[in-house]
């Protein structure tokens, strides 16, 4: 009871944990950004691949995805948020072990993802590869997070939740959702699992994730960031609080409903889509709001601006988030999307936002943060200096080519001679790109080179510095009563808030995982009535697994969207029926090489083989890899049953017992396909034999898109009721 | 004090504490300067709590702390009576009570005035609300007294002005709440019904094959909407009911009217099974006009509109009780009480004078600010200020009983404007709603011969899309707007009806001390010639009356103390005085008073000085009207009747009559005031006052609209229904005439939005109206009309600019 | 679409519980000053005055005052 307690009570911030998660964020942002750099040269020179699976591009790109959003944005968000609450609550962090436990658990995530990805343990969902041990490790360890959150929360001394902090509430409270419901899976072995929804369903959910991922890891909690840092370091209130609480709301109610626009012109249902549009166009406005409020905090203080480098980082941050968040909008009209999707626009796009938005806000954070906790003088501000332009130029060097190649890009795919036959190859469409994404890991060197210069810097400043563990500070306790006009009873709640907050977090986690099990109810629905559509063969499903592992998914889509120029180039548009089978669905978002949906047949077996080991040998000038290792790596048929009672479990109808057979079918379906190659005298990699991984590719890849092909368009009622 | 000197050498340096100039002798202490012992305090004060941060968070954040009370000011503070009244809340051993802390500025003022803790234990924490200039202290009642914590505050420059006023406040305080959660949960729900109606508006067969997800958004949207009816619309019906009881037609009726058939409507199609529900429409509506509303009612937190006499009598008063003096609540004090007042203190009750003289001013009351004297004997009328010394008077009347207040005991304290006279808006929209009426039901007939189960169908679509909400929302948004633009030129109105009654006025009356002379200055100038003694033998005389012409003389030629007896004086009313001194007869008044021949009277009035029957001069008074007054007032009587009605004497009649002609009245006491302005508006004139102080609060409140021109926002006025920043009276008639934009305005933007209607109502009409064109019309309509309203009155006010 | 049941079920029960935080926290008063807590979050709260603290502009000082009017 504060009454008796003294008055003005004296207590530390811990800003332990905020150093390791500093040097977790630079330390990962390095490894992060090399692996990105890496994978943008393997599309420039394929030979770096050397051959070898963990260093193709398949498996790189996964790995620097997940390396720059959860190991560097991630310890980023841990750093800012847990200096800027425990200054905003008038607390240190509720538990010091828990802030040991969550700094400890995310990094061995990290590590496990390091590990696992580049060995091809992947769920084949983009940002969400992890596999489902790792999934449930990621739970855990935010659920520590969250509650050493609201624990801080709790036991605050500031009475008022300034806006950062719902910010981060919100974070927390959206990504454990996101992050349930989308990786529910079955799992099949240790580091294998199906997703559990096929198809359009996968993709709807993956997507919802996919932007919410976007939205509520890479903005909101920046957004919280920056309302603390931006006023901290100008040492100016924000320009406007109320605006600041109004795009706070604002955002919170609209963001969750702009999933869909990833996935115009698929088979997704139109109103979906359109819904997408609409709620994705309504967001410019607090998003604006935001960034508006951000730079006009710094109205009158621009010589300021001019002197200090940290501000000079946040402010290109704000207007990369500025500019990103227009995009956004823009890409979610259908004409626009219709142009960009599937090209090197998104790509600028999403680093626009990336390296501007995220990787500048941390790097003036770290500026800022560093030297105080080390209590001196930033060793270089020339340095610093020197980082914000090579950064900028970075940034440039890394957009332009981009935006330039997703331009050229969709205008040869679209373009069409007067006979009304197609103007390019896609093969010319990649090399013509070729230069543009050179140019792209110039930017990538300059950012990176940027990045090692900050490390220096502050390497540097540590040294000279002495850090300060524990910050002393004093603050009045919050008084256990209060009255908010003179209403009895109510103060109990309002240190109640906070852990009915976490009540009402868990309660939505637990709904959600209740949610997870319908399902299971209603996987009848995804029984297809395309007759025509047969599940995959064993053979093929493990082609299929083989496809998932290699990453295909991020350089082929699998989606043939309703325009002229892809009936023309890769034949009869996708249809939800076609993909009921397919767990997970490989649409792909991104076409560095060509549609697959309809390769079946295209070409014969031995092209395959023959492509698979030396593409160039069969497309010249293509910058896809060569994959030696499908030739001597051999099918696992230990666990292929296990695979086809998995599918059946999720509703795909192979025969009662059909796991009994399924290897010796396919075995069959395999000497079938060695014997085609044998008869066209293939010259063999190594001895060829039915359990090749290879086989079961090529098995996989005649299948694609032939259940309907040569069929009239079918009415496409697959998955309704 | 020991390491304070006096240095003369520091000329014209900022005081560190206030930053205003330092004068030739600025008190230094540890090299920095002050300009004042009040600042050095201050600084002492905090030096030692070790809270220099202050100086370092913003440069000079002081208040220049010169005057600063005694601290047994507050010994009222800790009499239980008061003290009870004043703190807002107990637990135990803490107590938390609010104080408001005018003077609070800037980022210092916060982190000093949240930092109370540190400078005494017993103060726990405190809180401040820079928009309301208030701190919220909490603090143990056994380790400090109410009394210290204020003395605290004063003495750390930051006084609170504790009142009458604020034992009455305690406990209801503004609660913008409600409508912040009204207009929130509006919105999630309106965001998510629509969400949900998006199937219908897109692709509606996508969806036939997918019934259930049909009826799922449906009934999802039909649930959503539920808190949109009953509580965010709350509002509309429960006026709607209010105004029908009247016998009235308020605009809210037809709204809550088309809301509640909207509703109805759509739960019919959603059980019928059609799914084509109006919900996303009708939240949207009711989204928007919350949002329009909170946007008009948003007016000026820290300013009192409310305030009485009240919130400026002291709380508590000395009363001397067998010998000792003890402080006693005002509320408390009891005719033949002697109570003790000091200099700078109010009077809070009709009082006899006990002490042999007094000097008081009436500036509270009527803008006066020179002091009147007072001698033994003589009755003291409430509110008035001693001016110089501690006096002692024995009380007539119990304060709410005095001459003065008793003013608020008059109904018109008592009434709500809001209530009675129509706004524009409601004029406009009975026409409309006729016109709704007749249109939806003849179409509703008209249908009957066509097709029977159609009609019920068209009569609730026409009074869907026919609501009047784009009416609503044009009137509040160009109100919103409009109070936003008079406030920045500093006329503030108390709410948005205000500026109706403004545009619609037709009379002005002004009050004429301190509203059009500015308080207290004027200046007198002699000319003749009379030898030191005898200026001295005439300030004398002329401090024998009370005629405020001769106050001024006496304030003009400082008083010497040195003694003349003044013999046989005679006071003429109307004319002048006179009085024998040192053997000389003095004559001090009127031309013909003093004996000279007629002549032309010039501007301000003169005071003729004849020493033994010669004649030797005049003194010139002027009164120093507010600069632009005259023209202000000829520009005003283009369009308006303008009347002057003044608590004290017609001197200065002649000087006005060319401004006001013969509408001057003059020895007008609050209740005579008050009856004038409600005699005018008998006669079916519209009346705007035009004043500023206590006794003006009469006539301002009887008055369709009351301005109360204040030179200093912190300081009195009275209650009214806007308050003009003294500095811009001149801007008046310019003010005035904008106000007469908004009609224009609204006019406009309603024709848009019948526009809009009609249209919608062609579809109705026929039987058409999907929810994707109500959907389309709806924010369609608002938001054309926001704009328009924003960009015009936007744009009339740069053409105000330039004039 | 089970799917869109799903996501649909969740977004709206965690939209629902923000706006159960939103109305718990504008009945507490969260919301009521608009301004101070901006102010406020500047101030660091260590025991020792730090002067390095650069000063604010004065003109800054009026725009405060005169956000409440």
């Amino acid at each position: 009871m504060t009454a008796t307690s003294p008055p003005i009570e004296k207590f530390a911030y811990d800003n332990t944990t905020v150093k390791w998660f500093a040097y977790a964020t630079i330390t990962w942002g390095i490894i992060g950004m090399t692996v990105g750099l890496w994978a943008a040269l393997d599309l420039v020179f394929p030979q770096l691949n050397l051959g070898l699976p963990f260093t193709t591009f398949g498996r790189t790109r996964p790995l620097h995805t997940n390396a720059v959003i959860f190991a560097f944005v991630g310890n980023g968000i841990f750093m800012g948020v847990y200096y800027s609450l425990q200054r905003l609550c008038k607390a240190r962090m509720y538990s010091d072990k828990l802030s040991r436990l969550h700094f400890w658990g995310w990094q061995f995530i990290i590590v496990a993802a390091v590990i696992t990805i580049p060995m091809g343990f992947t769920s084949g969902k983009e940002y969400a590869e992890l596999e489902w041990p790792i999934d449930i490790l990621i739970a855990l360890v935010w659920v520590v997070f969250g509650i050493n959150m609201f624990g801080t929360i709790i036991k605050r001394r500031e009475r008022h939740l300034y806006v950062a902090i719902w910010f981060y509430i919100a974070t927390f409270v959206t990504v454990t959702v996101l992050h349930i419901v989308n990786s529910v899976e079955l799992p099949v072995t240790f580091m294998k699992s199906y997703s559990w929804y096929a198809g359009v369903q996968d993709a709807l959910v993956q997507w919802w994730y996919g932007h919410n991922a976007v939205a509520f890891f890479l903005t909101t909690p920046y957004l919280g960031l920056m309302y603390y840092f931006i006023p901290k370091v100008a040492n100016r209130p924000v320009y406007s609080y109320r605006l600041s609480i109004i795009h706070f709301w604002a955002l919170i109610f609209l963001y969750i409903w702009a999933g869909p626009h990833h996935l115009l012109y698929t088979s997704l249902p139109d109103w979906a889509q359109s819904l997408g549009v609409v709620f994705s166009i309504m967001l410019l406005a607090p998003s604006w709001g935001g960034m508006i409020n951000g730079l006009l905090t710094l109205r009158g203080a621009w010589d300021k601006v001019r002197e200090d480098v940290v501000l000079k980082f946040l402010v290109v941050a704000v207007t990369a988030y500025g500019m990103a968040t227009f995009e956004g909008p823009l890409l979610s009209l259908k004409s626009v999307n219709g142009i960009a999707h599937f090209t090197d626009w998104i790509i600028a796009h999403v680093h626009v936002g990336a390296l501007g938005w995220n990787g500048f806000l941390t790097f003036g954070i770290l500026y800022w943060l560093i030297p105080r906790m080390f209590r001196t003088q930033l060793y270089s501000r020339k340095l610093a200096n020197a980082h914000f332009w090579i950064g900028t130029l970075g940034i440039l060097f890394y957009a332009i080519p981009m935006y330039w190649a997703g331009f050229t890009q969709s205008l040869m795919w679209k373009e069409f001679n007067p006979d009304g036959t197609l103007a390019n190859k896609f093969l010319d469409t990649v090399t013509h790109l070729a230069p543009m994404y050179a140019l792209r890991s110039v930017g990538g060197v300059l950012y990176l080179a940027g990045v090692i210069m900050m490390t220096y810097n502050i390497i540097k400043t540590v040294r000279a510095g002495s850090f300060l563990a524990n910050e002393e500070a004093e603050a009045p306790a919050l008084p256990k009563i209060y009255t908010i006009h003179g209403k009895e009873h109510w103060h109990r709640w309002i240190e109640r808030r906070p852990v009915q907050m976490l009540i009402a977090a868990l309660i939505v986690v637990s709904i959600g995982g209740v949610i997870e099990f319908i399902p299971t109810f209603l996987v009848k629905s995804n029984i297809p009535t395309i007759a025509s559509v047969k599940p995959y063969t064993p053979l093929e499903l493990e082609g299929r697994d083989i496809y998932v592992r290699e990453g295909c998914y991020t350089c082929h889509s699998q989606m043939i969207r309703p325009f002229r120029s892809e009936t023309e180039r890769y034949g009869e548009y996708s249809k939800a029926g076609e993909f009921v089978y397919d767990h997970p669905f490989q649409w792909g978002s991104k076409r560095t090489g060509p549609d697959l949906q309809r390769i079946g047949g295209k070409y014969g077996d031995v092209w395959h083989y023959n492509h698979m080991f030396d593409p160039t040998s069969m497309s010249p000038g293509s910058i896809m890899p060569s994959y030696p290792w499908l030739f001597s790596d051999k099918i696992d048929y230990e666990v292929t049953p296990k695979k086809i009672r998995a599918m059946q479990i999720l509703g795909v109808p192979y025969p009662a017992g059909y796991d009994k057979i399924c290897v010796e079918d396919a075995r069959k379906q395999g000497e079938l396909i060695v014997a085609n190659l044998k008869k066209a005298k293939v010259q063999e990699v190594e001895p060829l034999s039915a359990d090749d991984e290879i086989v079961a590719v090529i098995a996989y890849l005649q299948r694609m898109g032939t259940d309907i092909k040569a069929k009239a368009p079918v009415n496409d009622t697959a998955t309704k009721k | 004090m020991k390491t304070a000197r006096l240095s003369p050498e520091i000329k014209n340096k900022e005081c560190f504490h206030c930053g205003d100039k330092c004068e030739e002798i600025a008190v230094t202490f540890d090299q920095h300067s002050f300009c004042c012992e009040g600042c050095k305090l201050v600084y002492e004060l905090l030096k030692e709590n070790n809270l220099c941060n202050y100086y370092d968070i913003t440069k000079f954040p002081g208040q220049s702390a010169e005057n600063e009370q005694r601290s047994t000011v507050y010994d009222a503070l800790d009499e239980k009576g008061v003290r009870e009244k004043l703190v807002r809340f107990e637990d135990g051993n803490l107590s938390r009570i609010n104080f408001h802390v005018p003077v609070m500025h800037c980022s210092s003022c916060i982190w000093l005035l949240e930092n109370l803790s540190k400078l005494k234990t017993g103060i726990i924490s405190s809180i401040v609300n820079f928009p309301r200039r208030e701190v919220t202290i909490d603090f143990e009642k056994g380790k400090i007294k109410l009394s210290e914590i204020a003395a605290l505050l004063s003495a750390a420059g930051y006084p609170p002005s504790v009142s009458l006023g604020d034992m009455e406040l305690k406990g209801k305080k503004k609660r913008f709440n409600s409508a912040v959660l009204k207009i929130g949960v509006a919105g999630f729900c309106f965001g998510n019904i629509m969400m949900m109606s998006f199937p219908q508006y897109l692709s509606a067969g996508d969806l036939k094959e997918v019934p259930q997800l049909r009826s799922f958004f449906a009934w999802i949207s039909l649930v959503l909407s539920l808190p949109v009816l009953f509580y965010c619309a709350s509002g509309f019906f429960v006026s709607a009911w209010k105004a029908i009881r009247f016998r009235t037609l308020t605009i809210d009726a037809p709204i809550a009217l088309a809301i509640a058939v909207t509703f109805l409507r759509s739960v019919y199609e959603i059980i019928a099974g059609s799914g084509t529900s109006y919900l996303d429409s009708m939240s949207g509506i009711v989204f928007f006009m919350l949002i329009g509303r909170f946007f008009q009612d948003r007016t000026y937190k820290n300013l009192a509109f409310e305030r009485d006499y009240k919130s400026y009598f002291p709380i508590a008063v000395a009363v001397r009780k067998n010998g000792n003096e003890e402080s006693v609540g005002v509320t408390n004090i009891k005719p033949g009480d002697n109570i003790i007042i000091r200099s700078g203190e109010l009077i809070p009750a009709d009082a006899i004078l006990l002490s042999e003289k007094a000097d008081v001013d009436y500036s509270f009351v009527t803008g006066e600010a020179n002091p009147v004297r007072k001698f033994r004997g003589e009755k003291i009328f409430a509110g008035a200020r001693q001016t110089d010394g501690a006096i002692e008077l024995e009380v007539q009347k119990v304060t709410s009983q005095s001459y003065l207040t008793q003013l608020w005991n008059n109904d018109v304290f008592s009434r709500h404007k809001e209530l009675e006279n129509k706004t524009y808006l409601d004029k406009i929209n009975r026409w409309f709603t006729a016109g709704v009426l007749c249109i939806s039901f003849g179409a509703a007939i008209a249908w009957l011969f066509i097709d029977k189960d159609f009609s019920l169908n068209v009569l609730t679509a026409v009074l869907i899309v026919a609501c009047p909400c784009t009416l609503l929302l044009a009137s509040v948004f160009t109100n919103g707007n409009v109070l936003r633009w008079l406030g920045r030129n500093h006329l503030y109105l108390k709410n948005a009806a205000v500026i109706d009654r403004l545009a619609s006025a037709d009379t002005i009356v002004f009050d004429k001390t301190g509203t059009i002379t500015n308080a207290g200055e004027a200046q007198v100038k002699f000319e003749g010639t009379l030898s030191k003694n005898e200026m001295i033998a005439v300030a004398a005389l002329a401090a024998q009356s009370a005629h405020p012409l001769s106050r001024r003389i006496c304030v003009a030629l400082a008083e010497s103390d040195q003694k003349v007896n003044v013999r046989s004086v005679r006071e003429i009313a109307g004319k002048g005085l006179e009085g024998i001194i040192e053997g000389k007869t003095y004559l001090l008044g009127s031309a013909a008073f003093a004996g000279v021949s007629a002549q032309t009277e010039r501007a301000g009035a003169e005071v003729w000085v004849a020493v033994n029957g010669k004649v030797r001069g005049k003194f010139i008074i002027h009164n120093r009207y507010r600069n632009g007054f005259i023209t202000v007032a000829s520009l005003l009587r283009k369009n308006y009747h303008i009347e002057l009605l003044s608590g004290d004497n017609d001197a200065e009649k002649e000087m006005l009559q060319p401004v006001f002609g013969n509408e001057m009245y003059f020895g007008q006491s609050p209740e005579q005031k008050l009856v004038h302005i409600r005699q005018l508006q008998s006669a079916g004139k519209k009346v705007v006052m035009i004043g500023d102080g206590l006794n003006d609060a009469g006539a301002l409140m009887q008055a369709d609209a009351g301005i109360a021109v204040s030179d200093n926002r912190n300081a009195f006025f009275p209650a009214c229904d806007a308050i003009l920043d003294g500095a811009d009276f001149k801007s008046l008639p310019a003010l005035l005439s904008f106000t007469r934009i908004a009609r224009k305005v609204v006019i406009a933007s309603f024709t848009i939005s019948v526009l809009y209607n009609l249209f919608g109502i062609y579809f109705a009409v026929r039987g058409e109206l999907s929810p994707l064109i109500a959907a389309i019309l709806m924010p369609a309509s608002s938001f054309s009309v926001i704009a328009l309203t924003t960009i015009s009155v936007k744009f009339a006010a740069l053409r105000f600019k330039k004039t | 679409m089970s799917a869109i049941f799903i996501l649909i079920g969740v977004s709206l029960v965690v939209a629902s519980g923000f706006l159960v935080a939103f109305i718990r926290a504008v009945k507490s008063g969260q919301f009521e000053d608009e301004y101070t807590p901006s102010v406020r979050m500047l101030f660091d709260d260590e025991l020792t005055p730090r002067k390095e603290n650069t000063l604010l502009q004065k003109e800054n000082k009026k725009e405060k005052t005169s956000t409440n009017v």
